[in-house]
C-alpha cells in the first residue's frame, strides 16, 4: 500500500503545469481579450491603454476596441464593429482635440475597420462621435491613417479619403488604379505618399494630383519613409525583399519586411532574417544589422530610448535593440506569434498585445525586468523540477541497490527509465518520424500548368472553398510553418492557428475552418507538425481541407 | 486541425455512436450475466476497480500512451476469468473514452484490451494465488505493442494502402516502446496489489470462480 501512494505521489509529480503564472504582481495586469488576434499596437493615453482585436466570427465574437485604466487594468469601455468581416489591422490613431477650417473636435480614437469604415470613439466614454464609409474592394481598410491638419488621411484599397476630423466629412477622394495592403499613408508638406501591390509609389498633391514613381517588383506594404536623404521603401519581392532610396536600391534582404520606424534620421527595417538600421542624415547608410525574426511593427520608447521588435515566430515575445548589437529578448508567460508593437507611455508604461489576444501591461520599467525574471524563473523552477525527479529516483535506486533489495531497486529503474522516456519523447519521435518519412518516396505534386520558372523553387497550393490559389518562387524556408506565413502574408490569406504543448495547428484560412486543414509536402502527407516538417528547396506544399 | 485529422479514422454520425455503444453495453451485460449466481460483493469489487481503472487513465492522459489498464486488464482477465475480465475492459474503456474522446476507435480499443483479458485468463498469469511476474512482464510488454498495432487499424480506410499503414505503424514505435515499459512498471508496481486485492475481497464468495468462468467462454 505504500508502495503505491509513493508510486501515486510520483506520478502527480509529473503532472505539474509546465509554466507558472505572473498576473498577481502589483505592478504589472493583464487581461485575456478571447476574440481574437492582436494584431497592431495598443496606444497608451493618459490614463487608459486602449486597444483593437481582430475578430475570431466564431459565435458572438467580433471584432472590438477596448480601454482599459492603464493602474487597475479594468475595462472602461469597449466598441464592437458588427460589420467588419475581416482580420483588423489599421493601427489606432490618438487624436488631441482641436480646431480647423473644418470645424473643431475632442479628444478622440479613430478607428479604421476592414468593413471600409473610419469611425471616431470619444477617448473617454467610447461612444461614436462620427462614422464615414470609405470604399470596399474586398477589404476595407489595412493600413497606417495619418492626420493632416484638421483632417486625416485614410488609405483605401485604391486610394485615399480625406475626412475632417470634426465631422467626417470627406474633403477629397482619389481613386488609384492598383490595389493596395496595409499600405499606411504618410503626410509631407505637399504631397500624401502612398505605395500599393505592384511596387508603385503614388504621390498625391494635396489637390489631388497623382504623380508616381515604379519602385520595382513587388509590392510597398507600409507607409513611406521621407528621410532628409530621400523616401525610403521596403519592397517585398517574390525573393525576399529590396530596401530602396528613392528608385536606389540598397540591399537586398530576406522575406516578409516589416512596417519600418524612423526616429529622426534613423530608420530601422526588419525582415524575417535581419533587422536593419539606416542612418538617412546624409546617404541612408547601413550603421548595423542583426539577426532577428520580426514582421510587425517596430517602435520607440521615447522614456528610454529603445527600439523594440514583435518576434513573430511560435516562441514569440518581443526584442529591444540596436542592429548591430545584441539583441535582448523580452519574454512573458503568454508568448506566441506576434506582429503587433508595443505601446509606450509617458512614465515609462509599457503594453503589449499578441496573436493569443492578451493584453498585458507594465506600469514601470522595473517591472518589465520583473516579468522578464518571472518567465525564465518559470522555465528554470520546470527543468529544476524534471531534473529534481530524475536525481530522487536515481539517488532512490541506488539505496535499495546498497541495501541489496534488488527487487525495489528494480521497481524504481523502472520507473526512472519510464520519466526519461517520457522527457525525451518529442524530441525522439521527431527524429525517428523523419528518418521513416525518408524510407517512403514522393509522389510529386508539380503542375504542368504552372510557370517553367516555379521550377526548382517551394511552391505553395491553398486549396480553399473558392478556388484553388497557388504560388510559386520561394526559396529559403525552412519548414511548412514559416513558408505558409509568408505565401500567405503575400497571397492577403489571414490564418488562424492554436499554439498547445506537442505543436501548433492550423485552424483555418481567411476565416474557413471546416473540417480542419491538413498540408502535404511533394503529395505526401507529414507525420510531424508544420513546425518541425522540413521543406526543401524545390518543395511544393499544398493545404487542402480535411 | 492538422495533426490530428485522419489519425483515429472515419468519424462517426451520432446513431452511429448510439449503435457503438449499444453494442459494446450488450457485450458488457452478457459477458457479465454469467454465471447468474455471482455474488453482490464480487460485483461491488469489479465495479469499484472498473471505476478506478477508468480514473487512472483519465489521470495519466497527459503522458502519452502511459496505458496502466492493459495490465490491469491481464491482471484482472488472471484473476476473475474471461468474462469478467472482458467485461471489466469494455466498461473501463467506455467510461474513459466519455472524457477522453469517444469515437469508432473505442471499438478497437475496447475489443484490444478485451483480447489481452481474455489471453490473461488463460496464460497461466497467476497460480496459486502468486502473481508470475516474469510471464506477465513478458506479457504485458507483447500485449503493450499488438493493442497499438491493433488499435492503429482503426485509421486505416479505404484509400490507404498496406505500405503507408505500415509507414504508420513503424512511426508509432517510439510510442508503442513507452506503452511497453509503461507496462512494465505497472506490473512491478500495480499488478500483485491488484491481484491481491481481488483476491481478498473475493475470498469469501462462495462460489465456483476462475474455471467455471473459462468452461462457459470456450462452450
Amino acid at each position: 500500500m505504500k508502495r503505491s501512494l509513493v508510486l501515486s505521489l510520483l506520478l502527480l509529480c509529473l503532472l505539474v503545469p509546465l509554466s507558472t503564472g505572473t498576473d498577481e504582481d502589483r505592478s504589472s495586469w493583464e487581461v485575456d481579450l478571447d476574440n481574437g488576434y492582436i494584431s497592431t499596437k495598443p496606444i497608451i493615453v493618459d490614463e487608459q491603454v486602449i486597444v483593437r482585436t481582430s475578430g475570431f466570427w466564431t459565435g458572438d465574437d467580433r471584432p472590438h476596441v477596448y480601454a482599459f485604466d492603464i493602474d487597475t487594468g479594468h475595462e472602461n469601455w469597449r466598441f464592437r464593429n458588427n460589420a467588419s468581416t475581416n482580420h483588423d489591422m489599421s493601427p489606432l490613431l490618438h487624436i488631441r482635440a482641436g480646431d480647423g477650417a473644418c470645424g473643431t473636435w475632442d479628444e478622440m480614437v479613430l478607428v479604421g475597420w476592414t468593413d471600409g469604415r473610419v469611425t471616431a470613439l470619444d477617448i473617454s466614454s467610447g461612444s461614436l462621435v462620427w462614422e464615414m464609409q470609405t470604399e470596399v474592394v474586398s477589404w476595407g481598410i489595412t493600413g497606417e491613417m495619418a492626420v493632416d491638419e484638421d483632417s486625416v488621411i485614410v488609405p483605401t484599397r485604391q486610394g485615399i479619403s480625406k475626412l475632417c476630423l470634426s465631422d467626417g466629412a470627406e474633403s477629397l477622394r482619389v481613386n488609384l488604379p492598383e490595389l493596395g495592403w496595409r499600405n499606411g499613408v504618410t503626410v509631407t508638406e505637399e504631397n500624401y505618399l502612398i505605395g500599393n501591390e505592384e511596387g508603385v509609389l503614388n504621390i498625391i498633391s494635396k489637390q489631388g494630383v497623382v504623380s508616381n514613381i515604379s519602385i520595382g517588383e513587388g509590392k510597398i506594404r507600409h507607409a513611406p519613409v521621407v528621410t532628409d536623404s530621400g523616401i525610403i521603401i521596403h519592397l517585398q519581392t517574390n525573393s525576399g525583399s529590396q530596401i530602396y532610396l528613392d528608385q536606389q536600391l540598397l540591399s537586398n534582404e530576406g522575406y516578409s519586411p516589416a512596417i519600418p520606424l524612423a526616429v529622426g534620421q534613423d530608420v530601422y527595417l526588419a525582415t524575417s532574417s535581419n533587422i536593419i538600421w539606416l542612418d538617412c542624415s546624409s546617404n541612408c547608410s547601413v550603421e548595423g544589422k542583426s539577426t532577428y525574426h520580426t514582421n510587425g511593427e517596430i517602435t520607440h520608447n521615447a522614456f528610454n530610448d529603445t527600439i523594440w521588435y514583435p518576434h513573430n515566430t511560435p516562441d514569440g515575445g518581443w526584442g529591444t535593440g540596436i542592429p548591430g548589437a545584441d539583441i535582448a529578448s523580452f519574454n512573458t508567460q503568454h508568448d506566441t506569434y506576434t506582429t503587433a508593437g508595443v505601446a509606450f507611455g509617458d512614465n515609462g508604461e509599457m503594453a503589449f498585445g499578441n496573436d493569443n489576444g492578451i493584453l498585458m501591461v507594465l506600469l514601470s520599467q522595473n517591472s518589465s525586468l520583473v516579468v522578464e525574471e518571472s518567465e525564465d524563473d518559470s522555465i528554470d523552477s520546470n527543468s529544476y523540477l524534471q531534473q529534481s525527479l530524475i536525481l530522487l529516483l536515481c539517488g532512490a535506486m541506488f539505496f535499495f541497490q546498497l541495501k541489496k533489495n534488488n527487487k525495489m531497486a528494480t521497481k524504481i529503474g523502472l520507473l526512472l527509465l519510464l520519466v526519461i522516456m517520457i522527457m525525451i519523447l518529442p524530441d525522439v519521435s521527431n527524429i525517428w518520424s523523419k528518418e521513416i518519412d525518408s524510407l517512403e518516396e514522393s509522389p510529386g505534386d508539380w503542375d504542368e500548368s504552372w510557370p517553367e520558372e516555379w521550377k526548382e523553387t517551394q511552391v505553395i497550393v491553398f486549396e480553399l472553398p473558392d478556388g484553388e490559389i497557388a504560388l510559386g518562387g520561394f526559396a529559403g524556408y525552412q519548414n511548412v510553418e514559416s513558408f505558409t506565413d509568408a505565401a500567405a502574408s503575400d497571397l492577403n490569406i489571414t490564418v488562424s492557428k492554436e499554439s498547445y504543448d506537442f505543436g501548433v495547428w492550423i485552424t483555418s484560412f481567411n476565416g474557413e475552418s471546416g473540417e480542419g486543414w491538413e498540408f502535404t509536402i511533394d503529395g505526401k502527407r507529414s507525420s510531424v507538425g508544420i513546425s518541425v516538417a522540413d521543406v526543401d528547396e524545390d518543395s511544393v506544399v499544398r493545404w487542402s481541407p480535411a | 486541425m492538422v495533426l490530428t485529422d485522419g489519425v483515429h479514422g472515419p468519424a462517426l454520425a451520432p446513431v452511429e455512436l448510439l449503435a457503438l455503444n449499444a453494442v459494446l453495453v450488450t457485450i458488457s451485460f452478457f459477458l457479465l450475466c454469467k454465471p447468474a449466481q455471482s455474488a453482490k460483493r464480487e460485483i461491488l469489487v469489479l465495479s469499484s476497480i472498473t471505476l478506478a481503472a477508468a480514473a487512472s487513465r483519465i489521470l495519466l492522459e497527459p503522458l502519452p500512451n502511459v496505458q496502466p489498464l492493459t495490465v490491469m486488464c491481464l491482471v484482472m482477465g488472471a484473476t476473475l476469468g474471461a468474462r469478467r475480465g472482458m467485461a471489466f475492459a469494455v466498461i473501463a474503456t467506455m467510461l474513459s473514452n466519455l472524457v477522453l474522446s469517444h469515437g469508432w476507435w473505442t471499438l478497437f480499443q475496447a475489443s484490444g484490451w478485451a483480447a489481452a483479458a481474455f489471453a490473461g485468463s488463460r496464460l497461466g498469469l497467476i497460480v496459486d494465488n502468486v502473481v508470475q511476474m516474469k510471464r506477465l512482464a513478458i506479457t504485458a510488454v507483447i500485449a503493450s505493442v499488438l493493442f497499438d498495432w491493433w488499435v492503429s487499424l482503426s485509421i486505416f480506410t479505404s484509400g490507404m494502402t498496406i505500405s503507408e499503414f505500415g509507414i504508420y505503424l513503424l512511426n508509432g514505435l517510439p510510442f508503442d516502446a513507452l506503452h511497453a515499459v509503461g507496462s512494465l512498471v505497472t506490473v512491478v508496481w500495480v499488478a500483485p496489489w491488484l491481484a491481491n486485492l481481488v483476491f481478498e475481497e473475493t475470498a469469501q464468495i462462495e462460489q465456483p470462480q476462475v474455471s467455471g468462468e473459462a468452461d462457459v467462454i470456450s462452450a
